[in-house]
């Protein structure tokens, strides 16, 4: 066995043992830790597959912020531990379905004609692959690219409209407004008279 | 260029083989005495009332959601200005389309006043 | 290095080997940062104290050269105090969380040129997505410690890193624009040909965005709001004590210095000397004067001197307005620069080429 395989082998472990922390955690909050750690891993994994770019995107995005918002949304909204956990033996044979069928598709997927292709041959060892995604994602793919835009404006517009609540009576301070005050606006300089001094000795 | 990687690797254990081992250390040299008012979550010397975990208001919420859009532009961002110089002025022309409708997007939050903390 | 890769190649099986030649570089780079960041807590009470008329530290050893030393033990003898309330693992897992990271950084860092340990494509990449993970030891800090200081902070800090990450995002953008590589050295070789060589001058703008989003990134002075003592005490770490406390300070000042250092490598031309290659004949000026680690060394320590001069001359902003710099102003700007520069590329205009 190789380094290589060996690593692999480890991270593909840590990856599967921390998926299923992520569904057996008692504590919400654990599983999110489980969940940065697969991704973490998978990470690795793909840079071991020399896709250097995706793997490290991958932390980037997801872990970087998408858990930044699960651990905010699972912090912060105050869930009651227990009552999320009473629905769990009810919905199992649901869920044991649910996994079946999944795991059914993807054998159906990897078996299909489509996988069943000679393998492509390892890049270069120099090549950067960053360049690589460049080269043909702003030419070739140039009309997903722009799509992809426009479903990330639909989703910075579903956000606001979703989550965006305006309160009333609420005071503000425009930091504009503070900003550009001058002296001349709030002093004035008033010139008038010394007054006598009072009870000289 | 996996050999480059295994640095990285090596680097991320050490430092969490480090962190485990100043607390080891830490909890070995030190004393322990618990007290329950040394013990209990500071409250500028009040009694702790009520648990900690609150609900928070869901404007953090907006400014992560907002933060992952952001990020990937980024990571759209980063292998474009890369090769700027193979795909030409298709390609600026290209990201100038992208950023475009992505500022659409900015300008609206900004108008909405998602970005007013209040 | 070859030589001792080979050295020890000769009695130990191949991996291990390599394995241990890399520990030995990531020591020599961990020992001066930590030396690094235990005499920037002294510069820094040191320079602030001479810039408010006071002494600072002067007890311990000569003129107080041994004060970091004495603090270092003193908080390795601190009892660690667990709060009744907290989630025990989630609270002693967030230090490391937030050491690792910041630690862990430095190997894409190269010090001079061919002087670095993980020398990958995508370099600053790897930099933006591991500083991305700092943030996680604040928010379980302040989750983990039950406390409404801690939670308040940890909220805040989150909201904080997250918006002035993509400030930096855009700023490196217009970096990478310029050089045409993700690699750090590709970056810092791009920048050759002297003083007016350097990133700074055609991206003036997002080098001042980049280290605005820098000292807010590491939740230092003025944008400090996290440990903000007169509203919430001292953050997320209110809880902590002893080693435990040592670890999140070591990341944060393992992150400034980090953040000093790339402002230098990627807008001041790194190790590179600003006399160019002028000076490379005569013996001993030569040396000095020329390309070299002692270069970065000292651009580095200027920033992190700003980062200390900030923290003595500003006032502590207030939050909206530090949500409002971030996503109101350094994001338009980097936007409008890199539309600027784009257009300059494609006029094939010389100093952005």
């Amino acid at each position: 066995m190789t380094f290589e395989l060996f690593i692999f082998y480890v991270f593909s472990a840590v990856t599967l043992f921390s998926a299923v922390g992520v569904v057996t955690a008692r504590n919400p909050v654990y599983a999110a830790l489980f969940l940065i750690l697969a991704f973490f891993t998978s990470a690795a994994t793909w840079v071991l597959l020399e896709a250097e770019f995706l793997g490290v995107v991958l932390v980037l995005v997801y872990v970087g912020a998408v858990m930044v918002l699960f651990l905010f949304v699972i912090m912060m909204l105050d869930i009651n531990i227990d009552t999320l956990k009473e629905g769990f033996t009810r919905y199992m044979p649901i869920g044991i379905l649910v996994a079946v069928a999944v795991a059914a598709e993807m054998i159906l997927v990897m078996k299909s004609k489509t996988f069943d292709r000679p393998i492509p041959e390892a890049a270069p060892l120099d090549s950067s692959n960053t360049e690589a995604i460049g080269e043909i994602l702003y030419t070739e793919y140039v009309y997903p690219f722009e799509i992809a835009a426009v479903i990330l404006v639909v989703a910075i517009i579903a956000a606001i409209a979703l989550t965006l609540r305006r309160r009333e009576g609420v005071k503000k301070q425009d930091q504009g407004a503070q900003i550009r005050t001058r002296k001349e606006d709030r002093l004035r300089i008033v010139k008038m008279k010394t007054e006598a001094k009072q009870g000289e000795r | 260029m996996l050999a480059e990687y295994l640095p990285v690797l090596v680097f991320l254990s050490v430092g969490f083989a480090m962190a485990i081992l100043m607390l080891l250390l830490g909890s070995l040299l030190s004393p322990r005495r618990p007290g329950e008012a040394k013990d209990s979550p500071f409250e500028c010397g009040f009694e702790a009332f009520g648990d900690a975990r609150m609900k928070f208001d869901v404007r953090y919420y907006l400014v992560a959601i907002l933060f992952i859009i952001f990020d990937l532009e980024i990571a759209f961002l980063f292998p474009w200005a890369v090769v700027l110089d193979k795909i030409g002025l298709f390609g600026l022309i290209a990201m100038g389309i992208f950023l475009g409708i992505l500022i659409i997007g900015f300008i609206y939050e900004w108008k909405k006043g998602a970005l007013e903390w209040e | 290095m070859d030589t001792l890769t080979t050295f020890l190649n000769s009695f130990l099986p191949e991996g291990l080997a390599t394995l241990i030649v890399i520990l030995l570089k990531i020591i020599a780079i961990l020992l001066p940062l930590i030396l690094a960041v235990a005499y920037t807590t002294f510069a820094e009470r040191k320079v602030i104290g001479y810039m408010q008329a006071r002494m600072g530290p002067n007890r311990v050893g000569p003129k107080g050269w041994l004060q970091p030393i004495a603090d270092t033990v003193k908080l390795m003898f601190k009892e660690i105090i667990t709060p009744t309330n907290s989630s025990k693992v989630v609270f002693f897992i967030a230090p490391m969380l937030a050491l690792a990271p910041a630690l862990a950084v430095w190997s894409v860092i190269p010090f001079w040129d061919g002087g670095v340990l993980a020398n990958v494509n995508a370099g600053l990449l790897l930099i933006l997505a591991i500083n991305s993970l700092d943030v996680f030891g604040i928010i379980l800090a302040g989750w983990a410690s039950n406390s409404k200081y801690a939670i308040l902070s940890s909220l805040r800090v989150g909201a904080q890193v997250v918006s002035y990450e993509i400030a930096m995002g855009f700023a490196l953008v217009g970096v990478l624009m310029v050089s045409g590589s993700l690699n750090l050295t590709e970056i810092v070789r791009a920048q050759s040909g002297g003083l007016f060589g350097w990133n700074v001058w055609p991206l003036f703008g997002l080098f001042v965005v980049f280290f605005i989003s820098g000292v807010a990134e590491t939740n230092r002075a003025p944008f400090d709001v996290a440990e903000g003592e007169s509203e919430i005490v001292a953050g997320f770490h209110v809880e902590y004590s002893g080693m435990a406390f040592a670890l999140f300070f070591l990341a944060e000042y393992a992150s400034m210095i980090l953040i000093s250092t790339l402002t230098a490598l990627l807008f001041f031309g790194g190790w590179l000397s600003p006399f160019g290659t002028a000076m490379d004949d005569i013996p001993v000026l030569g040396f000095l004067m020329g390309d070299g680690f002692h270069w970065l060394l000292l651009k580095a320590m200027f920033f992190l001197f700003c980062y200390l001069w900030f923290r003595a001359t500003f006032p502590r902003y207030r939050y909206d307005q530090i949500m409002r710099l971030g996503w109101k102003i350094l994001i338009p700007v980097t936007l409008v620069w890199i539309f600027g520069e784009g257009i300059a590329i494609a006029l094939g205009w010389q100093p952005w080429l």
